[in-house]
């Protein structure tokens, strides 16, 4: 799997493009439009990632060009601007995501791998970590085969956490998903849900399921199951 | 009407100046009139005295003192000329005495005799009479019957009437004149400043969200032409000096953003390789205060948009009282885990006009706010409610409360009530600077009490939206029908 990273900030484009190798794609780095265009002309590649304010050529026209040319390629637009105008704008000229700056890592690697469909959409029904069991279906949750209750917020912050074990999700992914922008500013509204969560499905249990990664978020594992990108 | 107008003040002093000059004009239109009778009159008794003198001066000795007296009648016809005439010889006798004058302006019995010694020369006085002052001439001349005193007069009567007539009549005028004038000054200068009401009436439009709008140039060529040209200029380096400074809060929180990215990216990667331990401890210790920068970053970045107007992009009509309703919802858990009890109040529905997202975010702020600052055990309330031509919002807590001298600075950016009140808690001092950007976008008014130690109470009024007026009143309409 082949990505270009289209970014004029050469540590931003370096930063990005470690993660992502880590992740195991590979990486070409352009750092304005007109190198872009070039390295889109010479490889085929499966994914493009696009700052819009970029020197010489602009972001927003290289995106036209590329959708003129490649309507099928995926396009993720890095942008600094957020307001709902921009990303309107965005979407009608082609992109198929947009990540507004400053971003989670985690998030990028969420969405790259989504426009790939690399992990397709996956809807199990039923998802398990250890003796812990979340049904989709039913809405129930049961751990070692007793049934707990949770609110809906405690659930949907579970199932989020569930959906990719040993990822960690850092608090504007679980606010975002979960609630939305408006809470970005509560104090710790994330850290208490996750508080809450924890009485109910580890503290009556031996095994902590739920960690916190200080300063960037939670994740949900068993004991060493130590997800380390590099080393997969 | 208003009586500290300009239009007023104006009139009033243009009608005290008018019946001044009015009132003198008036008297010395009188006073000139009076002269010039007086004067007038006094030469005419002058020549008709001296007639009398040339009839007796060249009656012949010993002649019948009624052949003076037809002389005298003949060219003179004192009766006719409303004139009095008496000749008398010395020594008293009475020699002709004219009758009473056509106007009786005054009865000949009444006017007093000259007693001896006859004035030497001719002189002219006035006298009382019983029937009014008259104007006399006396004079004497030696005849050949003898010397005759000639008393000649007239009644001043006529011309103080005619004075009178004259003053009355001015008086009448007077207020009649003054009374038009001074409705007449009133409604120039209004129209005069019409001008100046519509260049207020522009200005009060303008708002640092709409700096846009200028000022009608009043084409007078004059100093109200030259005003509202150069409000125009200061209102254009306003907008410049406005615009420049939103434009330097949005590129400063925008050039934050990607070393923001950067740095949280890096440490975020290297957390996640090395947590625990002492170097997983200081990059946590990195990571929550760049959470911070972030935080604050985004913080002055909904501000500066909101600078620039952009809330105004996405209104349509919202239920205050439901979204209210359901944000409480969200809270609730953060509430109970501090000890905190949230109640809500919003029974009907209520409609405002606005952003549903960033109106979402009013609620959020305040209640956080209310939250943070509440001791456990406390209460929180939220109401929202239907007023007349508005609808309010309200939060209101029993909490620790803001000291009178913070009180105005509350929704200031970057402002905190004191040091130590919101360091621990990550807040920028930038939520309720939010808000109230948020509230004046939406054209609400916010206003805050308090009582330290008691809580605080948080009210928003929003504008009745007018689609939403239209609304009731086309349904109500159908209604009727």
């Amino acid at each position: 799997m082949r990505l270009l990273i289209v970014e004029d900030d050469p540590k931003l484009a370096d930063f990005v493009a470690r993660g992502l190798r880590a992740e195991r794609f590979a990486v070409d780095i352009a750092r304005d439009g007109l190198e872009g265009q070039r390295h889109l002309d010479s490889y085929q590649y499966d994914l493009l990632i696009l700052d819009l304010m970029l020197p010489g050529l602009s972001g927003s026209e290289l995106l036209r060009q590329v959708r003129a040319t490649r309507p099928t390629l995926p396009v993720l637009v890095l942008t600094a601007r957020d307001a709902t105008q921009d990303k309107v704008e965005h979407f009608e000229a082609g992109a198929d995501d947009y990540l507004t700056k400053p971003f989670d890592f985690a998030e990028l690697v969420v969405r790259v791998k989504a426009l790939m469909r690399r992990t397709p959409v996956e809807r199990t029904d039923v998802l398990r970590i250890a003796d812990l069991e979340l049904s989709r279906l039913t809405q129930q949750v049961r751990r070692a085969g007793q049934r707990i209750e949770l609110t809906a917020k405690e659930f949907a912050v579970l199932e989020y956490l569930m959906s990719s074990v040993g990822r960690v999700f850092s608090r504007t992914m679980i606010l975002e998903h979960v609630w939305d922008q408006s809470f970005e500013g509560v104090t710790n509204i994330v850290d208490v849900y996750v508080r809450y969560l924890r009485r109910k499905i580890d503290e009556p249990f031996p095994v902590q399921l739920i960690h916190t990664v200080r300063g960037v978020g939670y994740c949900i594992r068993e004991a060493d199951q130590v997800r380390d990108p590099g080393q997969e | 009407m208003n009586h500290r107008s300009l239009a007023f003040r104006l009139s009033v002093w243009y009608a005290l100046v008018l019946s001044a000059t009015f009132a003198l004009v008036g008297g010395a239109m009188s006073y000139g009139l009076e002269q010039y009778l007086r004067a007038n009159l006094r030469d005419s008794l002058r020549r008709r005295s001296i007639q009398v003198q040339q009839i007796l001066a060249q009656a012949p000795a010993g002649v019948a003192d009624a052949a003076v007296a037809e002389a005298i009648e003949t060219r003179v016809a004192p009766e006719f000329n409303n004139r009095f005439v008496r000749v008398t010889r010395a020594p008293q006798i009475p020699a002709y005495s004219a009758g009473a004058p056509a106007d009786q302006s005054f009865d000949p019995a009444a006017v007093p005799r000259q007693t001896e010694p006859w004035p030497a020369t001719a002189l002219v006085r006035q006298m009382a009479t019983a029937s009014g002052p008259m104007l006399m001439s006396l004079s004497t001349v030696d005849g050949a019957s003898g010397k005759y005193l000639i008393e000649l007069g007239s009644a001043l009567g006529p011309i103080e009437a005619l004075q009178h007539r004259l003053l009355s009549l001015l008086a009448l005028m007077l207020p009649v004149l003054v009374a038009c004038a001074a409705g007449g000054g009133y409604l120039l200068v209004q129209r005069a400043l019409q001008p100046v009401e519509r260049m207020a009436r522009t200005a009060e439009r303008i708002s640092v969200q709409d700096l846009e709008a200028r000022l009608p140039v009043a084409a007078t060529g004059d100093a109200l032409q030259r005003l509202s040209t150069s409000l125009n200029h200061m209102l254009n380096r306003l907008r410049d000096s406005v615009f420049n400074s939103h434009r330097f809060l949005a590129d400063a929180s925008h050039e934050l953003r990607t070393p923001l990215t950067i740095i949280k990216g890096e440490l975020q990667q290297l957390m996640t390789r090395q947590s625990g331990g002492a170097v997983g401890e200081r990059i946590g210790d990195v990571l929550e205060e760049v959470a911070r920068l972030e935080h604050l970053v985004s913080g002055l970045l909904v501000l500066s948009r909101l600078d620039a107007g952009d809330a105004r992009r996405e209104w349509a009509d919202v239920d205050l009282g439901r979204l209210a309703a359901g944000t409480v919802e969200h809270m609730r858990l953060v509430a109970d885990d501090r000890g905190v009890r949230l109640q809500v109040s919003a029974p009907a529905p209520v409609t405002v006009c606005g952003d549903a997202r960033r109106l979402k975010q009013v609620i959020v702020n305040l209640l956080d706010n209310a939250i943070k600052f509440t001791p456990p055990g406390g209460v929180v309330g939220l109401t929202t409610r239907q007023l007349d031509g508005g609808v309010l919002l309200e939060v209101s807590d029993s909490g620790i409360g803001i000291s009178p001298e913070s009180l105005p600075h509350v929704f200031d950016r970057f402002y905190r009530v004191d040091g130590t009140r919101s360091r621990d808690d990550g807040g920028a001092g930038l939520g309720l600077a939010i808000v109230r950007s948020i509230c004046s976008a939406h054209g609400a008014e916010i206003e805050v009490e308090s009582t330290p130690g008691t809580g605080s109470r948080f009210r928003v009024k929003f504008p009745q939206p007018a689609q939403a007026a239209l609304a009731a009143e086309t349904s109500s309409a159908a209604a009727r029908l």
